[in-house]
């Protein structure tokens, strides 16, 4: 008979990143009990020393696979935090866990994805695999090839999300985070085999309102031109001129990431979207995640009561094929918690609680972009980097 | 359109016409115009379908107007929710706060309140809270997204640049930005707390010790007066938890010497109580032992005077028997007042054992009238006894009546001639009170709390003509308190003085 998953979450707020670190993972350990660790993942602000927070936690939670990542805000069992480290412990004899990372992915996003596949195999000969939980740079864009590279490792039967790191919204360096390694342009992640099964669900809740533009320039994640026009001022036609100067002083286009862009893939309710991080002095747009030319493209809007309609709905497909759920790990983007704002992104996570369980251990963090395959829930096993959303990774057997 | 492609065909038939043979050509010619004739009419379609895709273009220009409308709408009313939230979440925060430090006891543990949920509900990306006990000098007691090495980097920073006083010495919170020309320091702060700008204040409170905090800014869309505000009303309540924990410090230390002193006090007390004991005791023994001492020699002086006075050893003139009369005399006197001393003693060491048991209340001051009859009567003092119904007393009563004797003896002494003396005794709950009362001088105000010390004699005109030891109240106290009673004495000079014994009366 088959060992249940336990899965317990640890939890600190202290301003030293060692302390901290360790804090979390006593918090996480204590309520574990006497049960063995099985793997760790661990979210952190960007505001710690980021090694120093890693070695706290590896102090305590000693040679247990480890993965995790900076983030833009953290996700408490209760409730969204900021310049806080989340360590959640997952234990059971009947799993294999092993972590697979590798480096370079701003270079050789496939080769890198293969590498950290292979990594994370090694360490795994239980079947089944359940699948790859990854945490991706969140200043990078080309995570489409690290996905193919580690689907072309694992076959096309294991699970492929995660979530892009964040640096608390100054988009400068994110980190990722391998056992006692913390590093960037990366991909770290842990492979779930064994008597396991991982559920996934993810939305967004945001609606096209412009006319669909054809990209016409397009390179990687920069997008150049819109219907032969430069995308910025296609981007000021909607936002205006103070708007958009105030986004290029900023350096940042912090309020754009509640208006996302929004690529129509398949379906007519298939969207994947990407946030404009930055503008450049050429008329360029930086987006959050690839852009194809000649697609079409519309700017997206959300309400506060869709969001929220969108993770209860992304929970409960998350939860949909388990039998039973052990944990519950929240990805949710940026833009959302920006759009959402505080007393509802409680009420956001309070949603997805109500779907999973009172009960379930639920952790997360606010994220640069999430990893799952494009229409989820219409059974499309390809998977992108998607913003503006929510995506819900369930636990359990 | 069409009619364009019509008159070309017409024309086009019509040179047709002219250059060929009229009737071989013409019906060939009528086909061409008919078709021309059906393609003009067939351009009319397209034609129509045109102005209706640019009807729906010029619709789905507009409905994109509109969206740009809605998007400027939906972002303004974006930011000012977002400011609303962050005012809400802001003054939720103040709500909280105030909560916290008013239970903070330590001005240290105020600083310490400022954690990260204060600095993310202010909208604020990291924030340092410190306590200043110079205008040079800061202890940070809370780091929100800084790492203690920046941390001492900014305070190394604001130290050596002279930022640190101008905060202090111009307190208001206010917002420093990149550009700042008001300071040079700015620039490189900015930097060390990663952010495009910083709210500063100083904390300045009347009592208790300064401290400065320094909160940074996110997005400069956020309007920096606003923040000033909020940071103001931050600022006022650390300072009056400062000030408060500083009172509550001060008045918890004061306590805190007090007690010591109490203690201290206390214990040398008790020392001292312990050291009396120890020399009452030594007192006592040494009294003890030179009484008995006395007692023997004195005794060989009474009878050797007895013999002489009996005439045995010869006839005595009228001179030598009155010298052995006043021997005797002082030798009773001296007898009696060893006998008082050792007595006290023995009570005071525990030494005496007292027979209690029921006293017949009647027959027992019976036998103490029969005692002092002789001296009632050469005073002629009237002399009554009210026994109000009281049967028994419990007691020693040997002691007791030493007590009674010596209360009625000094009542006799300081009574003048015809006066009374009255003793009455009456039941009060469990206890029987038994009091006697003169007409005598009365007693001094100055002299009735020592007048049952040892040794102890009123400092009277009328005292220095009676002679006494000093001690006849002293024993009486001793032996009333080891019947486990008490006496108290009410007097008024000239009225007479009221001595009440109180026993338990079972």
């Amino acid at each position: 008979m088959p060992e249940p998953l336990l899965a317990s979450i640890g939890w600190s707020a202290k301003p030293e990143a060692a302390r901290a670190g360790k804090e979390a993972a006593e918090a996480a350990m204590a309520r574990l009990g006497s049960a063995k660790p099985s793997c760790a993942l661990v979210f952190a602000s960007s505001w710690f020393d980021q090694a120093a927070l890693v070695y706290g936690a590896r102090s305590v939670l000693g040679q247990v696979p480890l993965a995790g990542g900076s983030t833009a805000g953290e996700i408490t069992p209760e409730g969204p935090s900021t310049h806080s480290c989340v360590v959640l412990v997952l234990s059971s004899p009947s799993i294999a866990c092993s972590l697979g990372m590798a480096q370079g992915v701003d270079t050789a996003p496939r080769e890198a994805g293969q590498q950290a596949a292979y990594a994370a195999l090694q360490g795994c000969k239980v079947i089944p695999r359940a699948g790859f939980l990854l945490f991706g740079d969140g200043l990078l864009t080309n995570y489409l090839d690290v996905a193919r590279g580690i689907q072309e490792v694992l076959g096309t039967g294991s699970l492929i999300v995660g979530g892009m790191t964040g640096d608390d919204l100054r988009y400068q360096r994110t980190y990722q985070y391998a056992n006692d390694q913390v590093v960037s342009r990366a991909v770290a992640g842990i492979l779930f085999a064994g008597h396991v099964k991982i559920g996934a669900g993810i939305e967004h809740g945001f609606a096209p309102i412009s006319k669909p533009r054809r990209i016409t320039k397009a390179r990687a994640h920069v997008l150049y031109e819109l219907d032969r026009q430069p995308a910025a001022s296609v981007y000021e036609e909607y936002f205006g001129p103070d708007e958009v100067r105030r986004m290029r002083d900023e350096g940042l286009a912090r309020q754009a990431v509640a208006y996302p862009l929004g690529i129509q893939l398949g379906g007519a309710d298939q969207w994947l979207l990407r946030n404009v991080v930055s503008l450049g002095i050429d008329g360029s747009l930086t987006c959050s995640g690839e852009l194809l030319e000649d697609t079409w493209l519309q700017l997206m809007i959300g309400s506060r009561e869709l969001a929220i309609e969108a993770a209860a709905k992304a929970a409960a497909h998350a939860i949909r094929t388990l039998n039973q759920v052990s944990c519950v790990i929240v990805f949710d983007s940026v833009s959302r918690r920006r759009l959402l704002g505080p007393r509802a992104a409680l009420t956001e996570l309070a949603a997805i609680r109500e779907a999973v369980g009172p009960a379930t251990p639920l952790a997360g963090c606010y994220t640069y972009g999430e990893q799952a395959p494009m229409g989820l829930s219409a059974g499309v096993p390809q998977t992108v980097t998607q913003t503006g959303s929510v995506l819900v990774v369930a636990l359990g057997t | 359109m069409g009619y364009i492609v019509l008159a070309i065909g017409v024309l086009t038939t019509c040179v047709l016409a002219l250059s060929m043979d009229w009737l071989s050509f013409w019906p060939a010619l009528l086909t061409i115009l008919g078709c021309l004739i059906y393609l003009a009419l067939r351009s009319q379609g397209p034609h129509r379908s045109w102005d209706e895709l640019k009807r729906l273009q010029d619709a789905y220009d507009q409905l994109d107007r509109q969206a740009k409308l809605v998007i400027r709408t939906d972002l303004e009313l974006h930011r000012a929710q977002e400011e609303l939230d962050r005012r809400l979440a802001s003054l939720l925060s103040l709500h909280h706060f105030s909560q916290q430090v008013q239970v903070s006891l330590r001005p240290d543990e105020v600083f310490r309140k400022v954690d990260a949920s204060v600095v993310t509900n202010f909208g604020m990306l990291n924030g340092l809270a410190g306590l200043c006990r110079s205008l040079d000098a800061v202890e940070w007691q809370s780091l929100v997204g800084i790492s203690p090495p920046v941390a001492e980097q900014i305070k190394q920073h604001l130290m050596q640049t002279g930022l640190l006083k101008e905060i202090l010495t111009n307190p208001a919170p206010r917002v420093l930005h990149a550009g700042d020309a008001s300071h040079p320091a700015v620039p490189r702060l900015l930097e060390l707390l990663s952010v495009h700008s910083v709210v500063v204040a100083g904390i300045m409170p009347h009592t208790g010790p300064a401290g400065c905090l320094l909160l940074g800014r996110g997005g400069s869309s956020i309007s920096a007066k606003a923040d000033e505000d909020l940071v103001a009303i931050l600022v006022n309540q650390l300072g009056t938890a400062v000030e408060n924990s500083s009172l509550y410090e001060e008045a918890w230390a004061a306590k805190r010497e007090l007690e010591r002193k109490v203690q201290e006090r206390t214990k040398e007390l008790a020392d001292a109580n312990a050291q009396l004991l120890r020399l009452n005791k030594a007192k006592s023994d040494f009294v003890s032992a030179v009484s008995h001492e006395l007692r023997t020699p004195l005794a060989a002086i009474k009878g050797y005077a007895s013999l002489l006075g009996s005439g045995q050893f010869g006839p005595l003139a009228d001179a030598q028997k009155e010298r052995i009369q006043k021997i005797e005399k002082h030798t009773d006197l001296l007898t009696q007042f060893i006998t008082n001393l050792l007595d006290i003693a023995k009570i005071e060491a525990g030494r005496t054992t007292m027979e209690i048991r029921p006293i017949p209340v009647g027959e027992f001051f019976a036998t103490v009238e029969e005692l002092v009859h002789p001296q009632l009567q050469a005073k002629q003092i009237r002399y009554a006894v009210e026994l109000d119904g009281v049967q028994e007393l419990i007691g020693d009563a040997q002691h007791l009546r030493r007590v009674f004797m010596n209360l009625l003896s000094n009542a006799i002494k300081y009574t003048p001639e015809g006066g009374t003396i009255r003793v009455a005794v009456r039941r009060q709950g469990e206890l029987v009170e038994a009091t006697v009362t003169d007409t005598g001088h009365g007693i001094g105000p100055d002299d009735l709390p020592k007048l049952f010390q040892e040794f102890y004699r009123a400092n009277d005109p009328v005292n220095r003509e009676i002679r006494g030891t000093g001690l006849g109240l002293a024993l009486v106290k001793r032996i009333v308190e080891a019947h486990h009673g008490h006496i108290v004495v009410a007097s008024e000079k000239g009225k007479g003085s009221t001595f009440t014994v109180t026993l338990p009366a079972a």
